[in-house]
């Protein structure tokens, strides 16, 4: 088990600064068991679910849960108490044997496989990656006009130090056969009734083999909590969550593209550069919903921040995008006219989190907009407005923070 | 600091060492709170027996107070098919009209 002096050793082992700790970045409407995100209809439960802290609750079943966002200020890797949660189907698993557990292997390969959580163990040395899981609708509360769908603020995300093994053992153990297209991937969890479509997701064949890809027990250095995958969940690097398959039972090699559900009609994007269309409008072709775009965030400040006037303050943040790695931030305290570098602390790898601070000092009393934008080493960076898309994903916009020189 | 990154990677390697706990991991969720506003509107007794099999009434309540009865209509509908709820078509009109009036762009001030 992990405890909290074991996260904050990790905590400062990754350079982690907790300067300018601010209290809750939600108001706190009618006591401590409720917030409200800044849209309308945005006020929100707060539950401690199992092995969770209190979190922002968007639907109890099943489990949807939020991080109020001050957690993004306490450190680099999000707690595993603290960790969001996203299940589509209330039909999951709430006991799970870990000495019964397979994972299964089938088809289009030599050698069909029902691994033991111990012989999955010893398929490959262990590896480690810190990376970023961020729900694919993340941000679809601040969307405008609105879109319909999961109300969230900016707390589906989360930043871990993943342990397992490389998918691309488990599949080299098995032996991919030629014409092998996909790879796809089912969890434990169900639909409750009926004749739903079962939650299943694909990868490209060549990216499930990138040695990237993670089957992962571990998260933070204590094994995963049930409510984010126990015993074993897939990590996609770089991919939006929906990719992440929690209590990942059953792989299998496909040798055409998989043609379900949540592939083929769900979790799907404007096939363009932008991702994006005019809103309100229907985009002429989609295709399924992959990388993180560049995105930051300023955690040490929330709006309505009170910040001395003619003294400096040193705002920090984070920075995150799909994989290239984060080339600069840039930090304004004059609404986007002007720009300065921010300075990067430690580089955790090209997925994590990648902390930022940024000094300045206002001139004179009043109001101040604080923006960050970050580009990534491929050059792409954040759009000044919002981009669209009927779905509410990929929100990417540069964010701005509203603070009171005094 | 050098030090704590060490603990640190001590920490992760013993755990990954460690053989694996056998004992079954059995989870009790939190008991649900959410309930669907009371109504006169026939859909009320409708939505309450229809969807309560499979979610909690966050989905409903969390939506955009904008939501106009042609997305509310296109997601009852989604729910039968292709999610697989078992009601009948003719429960769907009421149901969708206590939902854009209870919840989306049809609200009236005295609620539904």
């Amino acid at each position: 088990m992990q405890t909290r002096r074991t996260f904050l050793r990790q905590a400062a082992a990754l350079g982690a600064s907790g300067v300018l700790a601010n209290s809750a970045f939600e108001a706190v409407a009618g006591g401590q068991d409720r917030v409200t995100l800044p849209f309308e209809n945005g006020t929100r439960e707060l539950v401690a679910f199992p092995q969770k802290r209190p979190l922002i609750v968007l639907t109890s079943r099943p489990p949807q849960l939020e991080t109020p966002f001050s957690v993004f200020n306490e450190g680099l890797l999000t707690p595993n108490d603290a960790f969001f949660v996203r299940y589509h189907w209330s039909g999951l698993p709430l006991s799970i044997d870990p000495a019964a557990y397979r994972l299964r292997v089938t088809g289009k390969i030599d050698r069909p496989l029902e691994l033991s959580l111990d012989e999955l163990r010893r398929v490959a040395t262990p590896a480690e990656i810190v990376a970023v899981n961020q729900c694919s609708g993340n941000s679809r509360g601040h969307f405008a006009p609105r879109v319909n769908g999961g109300q969230l603020s900016n707390g589906a995300m989360g930043n871990a130090r993943w342990t397992g093994v490389p998918l691309k053992a488990v599949l080299d153990r098995a032996g991919v056969q030629r014409g092998a297209v996909q790879v796809s991937f089912n969890g434990l969890d169900q639909p409750p009734l009926g004749d739903g479509p079962d939650f299943v997701k694909a990868l490209d064949i060549d990216h499930a083999r990138d040695g990237e890809v993670m089957l992962a027990w571990q998260m933070n250095g204590a094994e995963l909590p049930f409510l984010n995958g126990y015993p074993l969940r897939l990590v996609v690097p770089g991919y939006f969550g929906t990719y992440w398959i929690k209590h990942l039972s059953e792989i299998q090699v496909l040798d055409s593209p998989f043609q379900g559900f949540w592939m083929a009609s769900a979790y799907r994007i404007p096939d363009n550069s932008c991702a994006c269309v005019e809103p309100g409008t229907t985009p002429s072709a989609t295709k399924p919903i992959g990388r993180f775009p560049v995105r930051s965030f300023i955690t040490s400040l929330q709006n309505d921040a009170r910040v001395p006037a003619n003294r400096e303050t040193v705002a920090r943040g984070i920075a995150f995008d799909g994989g290239q790695g984060i080339a600069e931030v840039a930090f304004s305290s004059d609404g986007g006219t002007t720009w300065s570098p921010a300075r990067l602390g430690t580089n955790h790898g090209r997925y994590s989190f990648q902390e930022w601070t940024a000094r300045f000092t206002p001139a004179t009393k009043g109001a101040l907009e604080l923006k960050v934008r970050a580009t990534s080493r491929g050059g792409e960076t954040q759009p000044p407005t919002a981009s669209w898309n009927p779905a509410g994903y990929m929100r990417n916009v540069v964010e701005t923070v509203k603070v009171v020189a005094v | 600091m050098k030090s704590a990154m060490l603990i640190g990677m001590v920490v992760a390697i013993a755990a990954v060492t460690e053989p694996s706990n056998g004992q079954q991991r059995t989870i009790t969720l939190p008991n649900e709170t959410a309930t669907y506003v009371a109504s006169q509107l026939p859909g009320y007794q409708l939505v309450q027996r229809n969807c309560a099999g499979c979610h909690s009434a966050h989905y409903v309540a969390m939506q955009p107070p904008s939501s106009p009865r042609a997305w509310w209509d296109a997601t009852v509908k989604k729910m039968k098919k292709p999610f697989g709820a078992p009601f009948p078509d003719d429960d769907i009109a009421a149901m969708v009209d206590y939902l854009v009036k209870t919840y989306g762009a049809e609200r009236t001030a005295a609620g539904g």
